[in-house]
Parts: structure tokens; C-alpha cells; sequence
């Protein structure tokens, strides 16, 4: 699944709203909070060298001086600084990743190969992928050995004795590198691209002898039917209509067209096109409100879904042939957004009660509700696949049933099923007793439009770009203080730390067993199951509070170290959805306020280093 | 160059002596102590410094290997901050960004990015100055010319000489036209056309009126050049004062003549002696190696091919 928590609008998710108090706000009260600690701290460590008088006048003083630098910066100097950093990445032959990236690909043309259910999702996530790691590592050795390499060889005394400010320094490294990052990363950005699209592409043949003709209920003839051949693993059943235009069924995610023309000897030539519906960016409305997913019980009365166990815990079930009911409602339904209908998709979870076919469908129906005046259409049945995208369209002109009289007539989907607000609501059903379908929020959506693949997978890199800058500039801060490999470390741990903050959460919240760092490495030690309690005594009681605030630390890091695992949105590319600019957006400007806080910080830490100690 | 005897003086009665608005550089218990990576003190490096440099003058700063030379220079641009006392150039503290637009820098070893050319080397140091492109260029050019680097300009700097990097690191040190020039060791490195050139340069450029604070445990740099000097020792002042001054043997007097005959001479013995003084020796001088490298050079540019033969007659 890809959406996992409502998306926000930007300026819903930025300034305070019923939503909560606002990323702006938190950005400022974490930075408020961060630099007191910063200039307690910083007061601490001058008091130790110049005294607590000397001290209070030296850290105001360097901040001032942080004002009066920020003011003089020279863009002159931070592109001087920029360029020298884009020749040094250029001398380290930085192309190198490059190289390595192509042979990633030559190699990954193999096994990627290989049988399938969704050949696109697995070459997308595999390119964002391999793209992902390279690039931050790549932007980890630019950044972490940098600085303290000028330092060791003391280039940097030819430098900080010109007239430049320690944000120059700064800003020129990140602009610099981030620039050669961002140019590898286009180039990657093609190659995947072309990786993709000729990786995904193959042809079929129509098998001649499988071609039977389709016979309608009065034995004519209303089409054709047939087989393709074996091709990338799979094959294609198809069916056309008497003109000979048709298409296949979906396999591994995708179908073809079919068209047909007449050979030399007046037979019928069946050609197949190009792989459709596996590059795609989706546009979804995904239901909204207070309530944008409730049950109703098997007795009909509002209640909640059924957990089945640990398995898909996301997903709620309701029970086949009952009254139990799925009930998402959308906001802003209007005609100007589905002028032809509703253009409905659903992800749909099948847990079977009783051994049967596993293939055999599980039919299911559905209604689109006026949630103010009660009107419903008749239901639509339909054949779901498990856990595949399965589309279907309301049109304009359904039956509606008024719920006074329970007639049905003729009408319209905006006239009789929106509510004025633009509300309107979809009831799911299982039709088949005793087994149950498996619903969440986001599996069920309107489809509003359908973007370019291109640009979705730019925007894919958009958010690898965003991490590989934040990681710059961690590397070019760390390195203000610590040298080359210790920097490079310390930032290799902010990434993991992003990646699984999570886990750590998990571990410090105690929602995930075995205990703090110190006592997980004691049960490893001692081959102590997490399930077994630790025999009471003063060394567990020591040990577990020494843990309670490692784990208080470890989250404190979790909550300052960005969580890339947000950023990537290679999911979303992958899974074939268009990234909401309102996600985009959000990402930026989340990255946005770690380059200013972090560049900041590593601002006053190489100020108050002595670069000749 | 006779070697003299320096007559000892209190280094206190040459440094209270001006105060005023023409002092560059002026440094008031400056001390510097390095720490190892425990915070532990390791060198004491520069012990409570008093000094002060006016404007237009050349200040040497002399003293043998480690005597804390190049650690008064760097606190002097802040490339080090002081363990206790201040520093201050040009009325401000050193740590001042300002102040660095009116200094240039010679390093003890041009800390230079080996990967650009000289002429990118100056474009990089020139825009750090935040200097316009025409004005840069200009700039660029006169200063290659200036240190003969012209045939080198777009040779990488890992290709450079030891001495080539010394040139270079001077036009980066000149670069912005400063007022004040801190010059470490400016003749380490460099051959004796080198050396003469460079303090050819350092005198011309006090005569533009810049100031000029040069370190070097080579003396006889220093002597040619300096108007005071600074003795450093352990880190510790041993000596400030005028070089004329400081090296005026008071109490011996030196006479050159030419022409003279040995009766002459022993005339003139006499005539010392009946006055009561004492004759320390009276004999032909001999020229420096220095100089007897400088005209070998010259004449072989004069005649090229030929082995300097003449040089050798002693001339002088
Ligand atoms: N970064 C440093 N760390 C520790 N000791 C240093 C450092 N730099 C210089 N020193 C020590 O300080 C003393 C003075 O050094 P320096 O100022 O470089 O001498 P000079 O330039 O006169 O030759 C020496 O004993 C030297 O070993
Ligand atoms: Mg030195």
C-alpha cells in the first residue's frame, strides 16, 4: 500500500490548523529549544577556558558576530568557494560513481529478468533504489572529508586569512557539492529512465491456432478470441470485437492493445502494441473528513471492522453476505472533476474462512450513497483480484433508489448521489458468505486524472535529491569539528538513525521487546531470549535505568535527525500514484529547515575552531 | 656583511617608546599555549609577548627553529586564538573578518590547492577578495609578471618547484594590494636571485608604505632589510630595538680604504696605537658567497655558454 496517513494540504501541514500547531511553528520551537541547549552549552565550555564573565561576553559576541557575517556574505565568494568544491569533487574523481552506477545496471538487467508478478514496481524501486544509496553515499564522501582534508593540509590558512566568512566556507561547500550530486543525479535520472522503459518493453505474437471465434447467446459471431505467445515470462489471453479491435488481459501489471488487419491471402493479422497501464502516475481523491472510512456490523449497525491477526493489521474485514458494510466518504465531488462519472479503484484484502479454490474470485458490490438525502445507486457487482489495483466506472446515468419508497428510477451521479456539500459516500460489500474482505482508508479512491510517468519519476528523484542535500549538509558540519572518517561516520549514523527511526522509537517507546541497548546486548551475551524476564536484582535494576536514558537520548536523536525514510517517494512511483505536489512541497521545505539549521550550526562550530590547534 | 657583537639592551626601552595611531600591530601579553588532545598543556609556545608594529615600517621577527614565530602570526590573523593575552591589528581583534581585506599572508610553506594553475590559484584568492573580473585580471597579470611566472601560469601546482610555490605564494599574499604583509620564512625555498629579489620586493613595497611583519631564522635576510627586529627564543622576547642600533658595535671602528701600501698600513698601526687603541686586524675583506654566486649568474646570462671563468679572480 502506499499512503499510509492522510495527506495534508502545504499550508495545512505548515501553519497551525485542526490538524495540530503547524510544521512552521514546531521548526521554530525545536530551533528555540536546540539553540538554548546550544548556547548553555557553548557558555559551559568558554567558562572552563576563559572564565564565567569572560565567557557570558565571548558567546554574546559570537553571536553577533554570527549576525554581521550572515549580513556581509558574498555571493561572490560562496560561488568562488562553490566552484573550488566542484574542481575538488571533479579532481576526486567523483565520475567514478557514475561508472559504478551503469555497471549496477548492466548486472541488475539480469536478474531483474527474472519471473515476476510486477516486472514495473520491482525495475522502478530497484533504479530508485540503487540511485538512493549510491548518491547520499557519494554525497557522504564529498561532504565528511572535505574540510578536514584543507585542514590537514592546511590549504585552509590560505583561506580563513582572506576576508571570508565561516558561511561562505559553508554555504560554497554545500552549493558545490550538491552540484555535482545533482548533475550525477540527472544523469541517473536518464538512464534509469531509458533503464526502465526498454527494460519493461517486449512484444507478443498472436498464436494463429489459438484464435476461436466468440459467439454471442444467439450463435453469432461477435468477435475473436485468442492466445499470445510466451514472451518476458508471461502470456496474454485477448479478446476483439468483430471490427478486430481489442485488447488483452493484465498480466504482470500490464496489457496490450490489439488491432488487426488483413493479410495478402485475406486473413486476419492480429498485431499487439506496445505494454500498457505499468507507467503510470495516478491522480487519486482519496476519502477524507472526520469519518473517511466507518463500518457497519454484520447486524447492519455502525460498528467496527474485524482484525483477523497480526497479518495486515492496517486492514479491517467485514464479513461476506451480511450486513456488514465498508463506508468511505469523499469530500468536493464535483462534476467539473469527473465529468464522465466516477472513475472508481480499490485495493481489496480476501481472508477465506474455508479451504477452496485460492484463485477463485470472491465477488463483491458496491453503492454510491447521497449521505444527506439517503439516495443510493443499485448495486454494481464486480470480481476483484487480491491485492491488485481493480478499476471500475460509475457512469453519469445510473439507477437510483430512493430510499423512501425503495423504487428505482433513471438519474444522474451529481444530481441524485452528491450531497450539496459535495459529499458522497461508497458502501462495500462482500457478496460471498463466509469470507471477508480486508479494507483500509486508501484502498479505495476516485481516480481524478492521470500524469505523465516521466515527471512522476523526476519527481521520484526530486525526493533523493532533497535527502542527498541534507546529507551534505551533515557531512560539510560534522566535518566543521570532527576529522575525515569520524565525520563520515557521524553522518553514516544520522542516516541510519533517519532510516530506522522507527525502530528506534520502537525500541525507546518499549513497544518492541527486549529492552534498551544495554540489556539487548546483555541477552545477546548471555543467549537470553527477549521473552524470558531478567531475574530481579540491583545489576538489572542499573541496568535498565541506564537504558531508560540512553533510550530518552535516542529518541531526543530521532526527533533532530531527519527520517529520509519520508522522503523517499519511490514507493509511490513504483506503485504507479502521481506524487502529490502537496507532498512534494512538504518534503521541500522539511529539507529546506535542516540545510538552514544544520548549515547554522556547523556556521558556529568551525567560527569558534581554532583551524591552526 | 662583518659579524658583530650584539650589545645587549632592554627590549622594553624600544617598544614603550611610540604609541599612537600608527600602530599596526600590537600585542599585549600575548601567550600561547598548545594542548595535546586531552586538553593537556604541551608547548608552551609564545610567552607574554609585548610588541608593537608601526605603519611603514619592516618588522623582523627572528629566532631559531620552534622559538614561537609562526605561532605570533597566526595568532595575529586568528588562525590560532590566544591562551591568554590579546592581539590586535589594526586597532581591532585579530579575529576580525574586516581586517583581513587590508592583509596578505605568506605561509611558512605555500598552503596552496595543488590542483589549480596559477592562474586559477589568483582568480580563486582574488574572488575571496570579492574583487570585480577586470579588476582581477588586471591584477592577475601584473602579479604573474611580477614573481616570473609568466612561462608557468597554466601549470598545475603539483608540478611547481619548491621555490615556484614560494613565488606563487607571494602574488596570492599580494593579491588584494594589502597595507599590512605577514611574511613567514619568505626566503625559505628560494635560490639567491630569489632571495635578493624577495627582499628587493619587501623594501619596495615598505617605500609604497605598506608595513611588513617578515620571521625568519635566517639572519642575514633579516639584517638587510629589517628597521627593527624581535628576538625570539623558547618563546619567550630576548631582544627589540633598531637594527641599526642593535648591531652598532659601539666601542670598535671601521676603516675602508683602497690603494694603500704596507707602509701605509703599518703607518697606520702606529697611529692607532699612539692613540691607545688596539688593532683588531687589518686585512682584505673577502665577498660573500652571496655575492660571488650573484655576479657568476649574471655574468653567465651576459655570456651564455660559457663557463663563468672570471668570477673566480676575486674582483673585489
Ligand atoms: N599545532 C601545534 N601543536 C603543538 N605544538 C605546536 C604546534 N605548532 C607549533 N608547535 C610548537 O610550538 C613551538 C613554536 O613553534 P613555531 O611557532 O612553529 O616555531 P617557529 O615558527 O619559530 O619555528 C614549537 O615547539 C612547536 O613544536
Ligand atoms: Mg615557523
Amino acid at each position: 500500500m502506499v499512503v499510509e496517513h492522510e495527506l495534508l494540504t502545504f499550508l495545512e501541514w505548515l501553519l497551525p490548523s485542526q490538524y495540530g500547531m503547524g510544521a512552521l511553528l514546531t521548526f521554530f520551537l525545536v530551533v528555540a529549544i536546540l539553540s538554548v541547549l546550544f548556547v548553555i552549552l557553548a557558555y559551559i565550555f568558554t567558562s572552563a577556558r576563559h572564565g564565567p564573565f569572560e565567557a557570558f561576553y565571548v558567546v554574546a559576541k559570537s553571536i553577533a558576530t554570527g549576525v554581521s557575517d550572515l549580513v556581509n556574505t558574498s555571493p561572490r565568494r560562496i560561488l568562488a568557494m562553490a566552484r573550488l568544491a566542484i574542481m575538488e569533487a571533479v579532481r576526486r574523481k567523483v565520475l567514478i560513481a557514475f561508472v559504478v552506477f551503469l555497471a549496477i545496471l548492466l548486472f541488475a538487467g539480469w536478474f531483474l529478468d527474472a519471473q515476476s508478478e510486477h516486472p514495473a514496481r520491482l525495475y522502478i524501486s530497484f533504479v530508485l533504489t540503487a540511485t538512493n544509496y549510491l548518491v547520499l553515499l557519494l554525497a557522504l564522501f564529498l561532504a565528511a572529508f572535505s574540510l578536514p582534508n584543507d585542514i590537514k593540509n592546511r590549504t585552509i590558512y590560505t583561506v580563513v586569512t582572506k576576508p571570508v566568512r565561516a558561511t561562505e566556507i559553508m554555504l560554497g561547500r554545500v552549493i558545490g557539492f550538491a552540484t555535482v550530486a545533482t548533475a550525477l543525479l540527472a544523469m541517473m535520472c536518464v538512464v534509469s529512465y531509458v533503464f526502465v522503459v526498454r527494460g519493461l518493453s517486449h512484444e507478443h505474437e498472436v498464436v494463429a491456432e489459438s484464435v476461436q471465434d466468440k459467439r454471442n447467446a444467439q450463435g453469432d459471431v461477435e468477435g475473436f478470441t485468442g492466445e499470445t505467445s510466451l514472451n518476458s515470462h508471461h502470456r496474454h489471453t485477448f479478446e476483439v470485437d468483430a471490427e478486430g479491435v481489442g485488447q488483452t488481459d493484465v498480466q504482470m501489471g500490464h496489457w496490450h492493445q490489439v488491432t488487426t488487419t488483413k493479410g495478402p491471402d485475406g486473413q486476419s493479422v492480429y498485431t499487439l502494441g506496445d505494454p500498457q497501464g505499468q507507467l503510470l502516475a495516478r491522480v487519486p481523491i482519496y476519502a477524507r473528513g472526520p469519518f473517511p472510512l466507518r463500518f457497519l456490523g454484520r447486524d447492519g449497525r455502525p460498528g467496527d471492522g474485524i482484525s483477523v491477526g497480526d497479518e495486515w493489521t492496517y486492514r479491517d474485514y467485514i464479513e461476506g453476505a451480511s450486513g456488514a458494510r465498508a463506508i468511505w466518504t469523499f469530500q468536493d465531488v464535483t462534476e467539473n472533476r469527473f465529468p464522465d462519472g466516477l472513475p472508481i479503484e480499490m485495493t481489496i484484502g480476501i481472508f477465506r474462512t474455508h479451504k477452496g479454490n485460492i484463485e477463485r474470485v470472491v465477488r463483491g458490490e458496491l453503492e454510491v450513497v447521497n449521505p444527506e438525502t439517503g439516495f443510493r445507486s443499485e448495486p454494481i457487482s464486480f470480481r476483484p483480484v487480491e491485492f491488485e489495483i481493480f478499476h471500475l466506472d460509475v457512469p453519469r446515468n445510473v439507477r437510483v433508489v430512493d430510499p423512501a419508497t425503495q423504487l428505482s428510477r433513471d438519474g444522474d451521479v451529481f444530481e441524485d448521489l452528491v450531497a450539496e456539500d459535495g459529499r458522497l459516500e461508497i458502501w462495500l460489500r462482500c457478496a460471498e458468505p463466509g469470507q471477508y474482505y480486508g479494507v483500509s482508508r486508501p484502498d479505495m479512491y476516485l481516480l481524478a486524472a492521470e500524469r505523465s510517468f516521466f515527471m512522476n519519476f523526476v519527481k521520484g528523484y526530486v525526493g533523493i535529491w532533497l535527502q542527498m542535500l541534507v546529507v551534505v549538509c551533515f557531512g560539510v558540519t560534522f566535518s566543521t569539528f570532527l576529522s575525515g572518517a569520524v565525520a563520515m561516520m557521524a553522518t553514516l549514523a544520522t542516516i541510519i538513525l533517519g532510516y530506522f527511526s522507527q525502530f528506534v522509537v520502537g525500541v525507546a517507546t518499549r513497544t518492541i521487546e527486549g529492552g534498551g541497548p544495554i540489556e539487548s546486548f546483555y541477552r545477546l551475551v548471555t543467549q537470553k531470549n527477549v521473552s524470558i524476564d531478567l531475574e530481579p536484582g540491583i545489576g538489572v535494576k542499573v541496568m535498565q535505568w541506564v537504558d531508560i536514558g540512553l533510550m530518552y537520548l535516542m529518541q531526543a536523536a530521532v526527533a533532530i535527525v531527519p527520517s529520509y525514510g519520508r522522503f523517499g517517494t519511490a514507493r509511490y512511483v513504483a506503485y504507479g500514484f502521481n506524487i502529490d505536489p502537496n507532498l512534494l512541497t512538504q518534503h521541500a521545505a522539511t529539507c529546506l529547515a535542516y540545510v538552514v539549521a544544520v548549515t547554522v550550526a556547523g556556521y558556529f562550530f568551525l567560527k569558534s575552531r581554532e583551524i591552526a590547534g | 656583511m662583518e659579524a658583530a657583537a650584539v650589545e645587549k639592551s632592554t627590549p622594553t626601552a624600544a617598544a614603550a617608546s611610540a604609541v599612537g595611531a600608527d600602530v599596526v600591530i600590537e600585542t599585549r601579553n600575548l601567550s600561547k599555549t598548545y594542548h595535546d588532545f586531552w586538553g593537556r598543556p604541551k608547548v608552551l609556545a609564545l610567552k607574554a609577548l609585548d610588541l608593537e608594529v608601526r605603519q611603514g615600517e619592516i618588522f623582523g621577527l627572528l629566532g631559531p627553529n620552534g622559538s614561537g614565530k609562526s605561532t605570533t602570526i597566526k595568532l595575529l590573523l586568528g588562525l590560532l586564538f590566544p591562551t591568554k593575552g590579546q592581539a590586535y591589528v589594526f586597532g581591532k581583534e585579530a579575529t576580525n573578518v574586516k581586517n583581513k581585506e587590508r592583509i596578505g599572508y605568506l605561509p611558512e610553506e605555500s598552503y596552496l590547492y595543488k590542483f589549480l594553475n596559477a592562474e586559477e590559484t589568483l582568480d580563486f584568492y582574488g574572488r575571496l577578495f570579492d574583487m570585480p573580473a577586470q579588476v582581477r585580471r588586471d591584477r592577475i597579470k601584473s602579479l604573474i609578471d611580477m614573481v616570473g611566472l609568466q612561462w608557468a601560469k597554466r601549470r598545475q601546482l603539483r608540478e611547481y618547484s619548491k621555490g615556484m610555490t614560494r613565488r606563487i605564494g607571494l602574488a596570492q599574499a599580494l593579491i588584494n594590494d594589502p597595507d599590512l604583509l605577514l611574511l613567514d620564512e619568505p626566503t625559505s625555498g628560494l635560490d639567491p636571485i630569489g632571495t635578493r629579489e624577495m627582499k628587493d620586493l619587501i623594501l619596495r613595497l615598505r617605500d609604497e608604505g605598506k608595513t611588513i611583519l617578515v620571521c625568519s631564522h635566517l639572519l642575514p635576510d633579516i639584517q638587510d632589510v629589517c628597521d627593527r627586529i624581535a628576538i625570539l627564543h623558547q618563546g619567550e622576547l630576548k631582544e627589540l630595538g633598531r637594527v641599526s642600533d642593535l648591531l652598532r658595535v659601539e666601542k670598535v671602528t671601521q676603516i675602508r680604504a683602497r690603494g694603500l701600501s704596507d707602509e701605509a698600513k703599518e703607518e697606520i698601526r702606529a697611529v692607532i696605537a699612539r692613540h691607545g687603541g688596539e688593532v683588531d686586524g687589518i686585512e682584505n675583506p673577502t665577498a660573500t658567497l652571496e655575492q660571488l654566486f650573484l655576479e657568476i649568474v649574471q655574468d653567465s646570462e651576459a655570456r651564455p655558454g660559457r663557463r663563468a671563468a672570471g668570477a673566480s679572480d676575486g674582483k673585489k
